[in-house]
């Protein structure tokens, strides 16, 4: 009888009860919406069948856009996230410390913000970096930045961020003995990169990788904001005008979402068999304390690109918001005429949107610290525990990451308006709407650190007779402790920045800030719209 | 047995009518709502304008829901208009584009959720579909009266025009001479603006407007030839004219009023031609909806909106600047009067809805979509 109510069978299978009612209910209804064939405005549906899947053929290109623009910004994101991670984790590079803090900027900026900083800039005609260009004598333009790679650079720079941090934290809990011992036996420094360290990282550089494609397949707001004027169609923006549309093809739009899980599976799958496959463990019972490789000169370059990096990424496009949100129509070479703090007194006095703030930052508390507990529970219950099912669990808790969450968040209002408890329209729908779709955000970047503890050390703490809660509590959690408190400041910006949402969430009196700023980009002023950050 | 009669009532039909007037509300679909108005007593006087509705309940009921299709700062602004007239009534308000809010409200109505006072819509088709479904209270406000019948339902009491967005065609003066500016609709199918004229997207009901009546008047091919300039569309009003004032785009095929006054007030160096042939209007429709929350205060509202006092708060607020079509209306901003503008709107709504389908396919095709 013991064993049947153990703590741990208890938490494991709470929390896996817990995400499966999460994910699955309004996973139900947007499968449901998917099928429904009926009239899309009654519900429930009248009538079923396959026609929207079919219907998706006739987007090809929309597609083919899509995987474009997700694989460069992929390949691009990884490429910063990698390099910063491993100058700003493994090597002596001056002010590391505060580079690392910087290096959450971008993310923090939301790749709204980032796209139309960038859109000012880099716009064939009109953009700042083209026009000083055409000031000293060069012709037509130097950079457009509606191309599907500056699309691609774009979403790299300001949703690639979560790479930098899952990579990170992974090489934060690398034992640097591995890559002194091959030093030792004269292995070169790139040659223990490639041969030591780079093999260490790869389940959590390929988790990193299919986090982030997923992420760079539901982006939104740069494919909008870059891509509509060249229609570039990727499939979030061909969904967002399917959604906006009288009649909406919400069933359309439901069977897209629903056709990525597909994809989703498939990466999952293959980073499943490659995790499976080789141990990366790299914190034994062994101690050990993290030690800088020191990188000689070679240390003033790594400052540079950190440098570069943070300026494109930072002090560019806040310098251009800025410059632009003094202005009444933003342009690089303005009359005095056209400066104005108009922006600024009308962001002051729009009470209704500043409410939202606390608001928002409430949510990202509760999200971020209920988060952080569901999530390593859950983390931990599929990639630690014995308990059957913990591989399905991890399918299930990938589910809104396949789906652009302005899909899911139909899924999610449906579930929810006929839930008996009358939580809509509250915050409470928010918070649990949020605790969702970070499911995937949250266990990913826990399970990349739980996934490079040895088994033994628990084991260890078990064979000394310490319950399942005490283990937890002094072995595993102090041991994952960087990737934990990395985990929760990812998910309070997550939260505080989301919007796909947000947006059908909210009731007239749960208001959250995030929409409210894109609101300033569609409705009021591009200008207005700097200045909410 | 034999059916008791009583001229054409029989109980069967008695029985028929009672049994859908219990169902109606469990399935979210109200009655047409006469009696709500309750025993019609005189129209008060509040402010300057008129109302049906109780001024003391309605503050007392003390909070006003209001689902709006317009952007965050003009949906604020409406209630801030209504909250500095009533400072005793709490507003709210969702916002969100027509075709995801209204799907919103048919989702909650479904699953008898009653939250909404009061609807405004960009588009005047899903406002069809609502007052077919029964979603629309039925009041008539002693404002209509200030109204052409044209800028009511049929029959008046469900909802009205609290205004217009009419689009003429823009251009930006630095980049196209005036000479060279298109004059009439035709000319904006000049091969010379491929790639830098643009228009809005198939979610705009404006953009719809436009579609089905130039269509009318030029024939289906003037369309056909506007897809091979390979417009360039946007969500919103705004986004065209920031465009067209930076130069990213040469004209715009869809010069929405409200944004020229706008982007004329900051300095922008663009130009608004209104076609002789007329300007492409939408309405903007209000309407009370049936079991709301604060019945009193919603009639209040749709009073106050189709007020004097109301229409000119719209008017004039810059994230608005809706064209009135009050009979008495003062003039916009810009000193010009809606009325100096001939206007171009369909005059069968029926048809024009039916043609919604074929607009999405067709709009979106042309996009790339």
């Amino acid at each position: 009888m013991g064993s049947w109510f153990s703590a741990e069978k208890v938490a494991g299978y709470g929390v896996a009860a817990i995400a499966a009612v999460l994910v699955l209910y309004p996973v139900y209804f947007l499968l449901q919406a998917a099928f429904d064939v009926g009239d899309p405005q009654v519900r429930p549906p009248t009538a079923y069948g396959v026609d929207n899947f079919s219907s998706l053929l006739q987007y090809p290109q929309i597609m083919l856009n899509t995987l474009t623009v997700s694989l460069a910004a992929t390949v691009m994101a990884l490429m910063f996230g990698s390099l910063m991670a491993w100058i700003l984790t493994r090597t002596n590079v001056p002010g590391r410390r505060l580079f690392e803090q910087l290096m959450a900027v971008p993310y923090y900026l939301t790749p709204l913000l980032g796209a139309l900083a960038w859109s000012l800039l880099g716009q064939p005609e009109s953009g700042f970096i083209n026009g000083i260009w055409r000031a000293f004598g060069g012709e037509g333009h130097l950079i457009d930045i509606n191309t599907p790679y500056g699309i691609a650079w774009v979403m790299a720079l300001f949703e690639g961020s979560v790479a930098f941090v899952m990579i990170a934290a992974l090489m934060k809990s690398m034992d640097p003995s591995l890559e002194e011992a091959s030093q030792v036996i004269g292995a070169s420094r790139i040659r223990t990169i490639m041969r030591i360290t780079l093999p260490l990282v790869t389940p959590g550089v390929l988790g990193a990788a299919i986090f982030v494609f997923a992420e760079m397949l539901g982006s939104f707001a740069v494919a909008l904001v870059l891509g509509l004027p060249t229609r570039y169609y990727v499939i979030t923006t061909a969904i967002y005008q399917m959604i906006q549309q009288y009649p909406p093809k919400i069933q359309v739009a439901a069977a897209m979402g629903a056709s990525l899980f597909a994809v989703m599976w498939a990466m999952l799958y293959v980073y499943r068999r490659v995790v499976m496959s080789g141990s990366y463990v790299t914190i034994t019972g062994k101690a050990f304390r993290p030690r800088l490789l020191d990188v000689g000169r070679l240390r003033y370059v790594l400052l540079g690109i950190c440098l570069l990096y943070l300026f494109v990424a930072v002090v560019l496009p806040l310098a251009t918001l800025f410059f632009a949100s003094l202005q009444k129509i933003a342009v690089i070479f303005p009359t005095a005429e056209n400066f104005t703090l108009d922006n600024f007194r009308t962001a002051m006095t729009m009470n209704a949107v500043r409410s939202a703030l606390s608001n928002s930052l409430l949510l990202a508390f509760g999200t971020a610290t209920i988060g952080i507990v569901l999530m390593g529970l859950l983390a931990w219950l599929i990639y630690r525990s014995r308990l059957p099912g913990g591989g399905m669990i991890e399918y299930i808790v990938m589910f809104p990451q396949a789906v652009p969450r302005l899909v899911f968040a139909f899924g999610l209002m449906w579930a929810w308006v006929v839930f008996p408890i009358p939580i809509y329209a509250t915050l409470w729908l928010l918070l649990i709407a949020y605790l969702t779709v970070f499911l995937p955000l949250g266990v990913r970047t826990i399970a990349g650190v739980i996934l490079q503890i040895d088994k033994s050390l628990e084991e260890c703490a078990q064979m000394c007779g310490a319950s399942w809660t005490f283990r937890v509590r002094t072995v595993t959690i102090p041991l994952l402790r960087p990737g934990l408190v990395a985990a929760w400041l990812l998910l309070f910006i997550a939260s505080v920045r989301e919007l796909g949402a947000s947006i059908l969430l909210m009731g007239p009196h749960s208001k959250v800030i995030t929409p409210s700023i894109v609101e300033s980009w569609f409705g009021t002023s591009s200008e207005l719209t700097l200045l909410w950050h | 047995m034999a059916e008791l009669r009583h001229g054409n009532l029989t109980r069967r039909r008695v029985l028929k009518a009672g049994t859908a007037a219990i169902a109606l509300p469990f399935l979210g679909i109200a009655t047409p709502n006469v009696l709500a108005q309750g025993v019609s007593k005189s129209p008060t006087n509040v402010l300057d304008f008129t109302t049906n509705a109780d001024v003391a309940k309605a503050e007392q009921e003390g909070q006003l829901v209001f689902y709006c299709h317009e952007n965050e700062a003009g949906t604020a602004g409406i209630m801030e208009g209504f909250n500095k007239d009533f400072p005793k009534i709490k507003t709210s308000y969702v916002r969100a584009q027509t075709g995801a809010l209204y799907n919103k409200i048919l989702s909650e109505r479904a699953a008898g959720r009653f939250d909404v006072d009061v609807i405004q819509l960009s588009d005047i088709a899903p406002a069809f579909d609502f007052r077919r479904k029964g979603g629309y209270e039925h009041y008539v406000s002693p404002e209509s009266s200030a109204y052409k019948k044209d800028h009511l339902s049929e029959p008046n009491g469900y909802f009205f025009w609290t205004g217009v967005d009419p689009a003429g065609i823009a251009y930006n003066s630095e980049k196209v001479a005036a000479s060279d500016a298109p004059k009439g609709w035709k000319d904006i199918l000049d091969p010379r603006w491929k790639g830098k004229i643009s228009c809005k997207i198939s979610a705009s009901g404006l953009q719809f407007v436009q579609w089905y009546t130039l269509r009318k008047i030029y024939g289906d091919s003037f369309w056909k030839e506007f897809a091979r300039l390979q417009p360039r569309a946007f969500d919103s009003r705004v986004q065209l004219f920031d465009r067209l004032s930076k130069g990213d785009d040469m004209i715009t095929a869809i010069g929405e009023y409200p944004a020229y006054i706008l982007f004329k007030s900051k300095g922008a160096k663009v130009e608004f031609v209104a076609p002789p042939d007329g300007l492409v209007t939408t309405p903007l429709v209000v309407g009370a909806v049936s079991r709301a929350p604060h019945p009193e205060a919603s009639k209040l509202f749709v009073d106050w909106a189709m007020s004097k006092r109301g229409q000119a708060w719209y008017q004039s607020n810059p994230n608005l600047y809706y064209g009135s079509v009050r009979t008495d209306a003062p003039a916009m901003p810009t000193g010009v009067k809606l009325s100096d503008f001939k206007l171009l709107y369909p005059s069968d709504w029926d048809e024009y809805a039916s043609q919604s389908a074929t607009f999405l396919k067709e709009w979106n095709s042309m996009l790339g979509l």
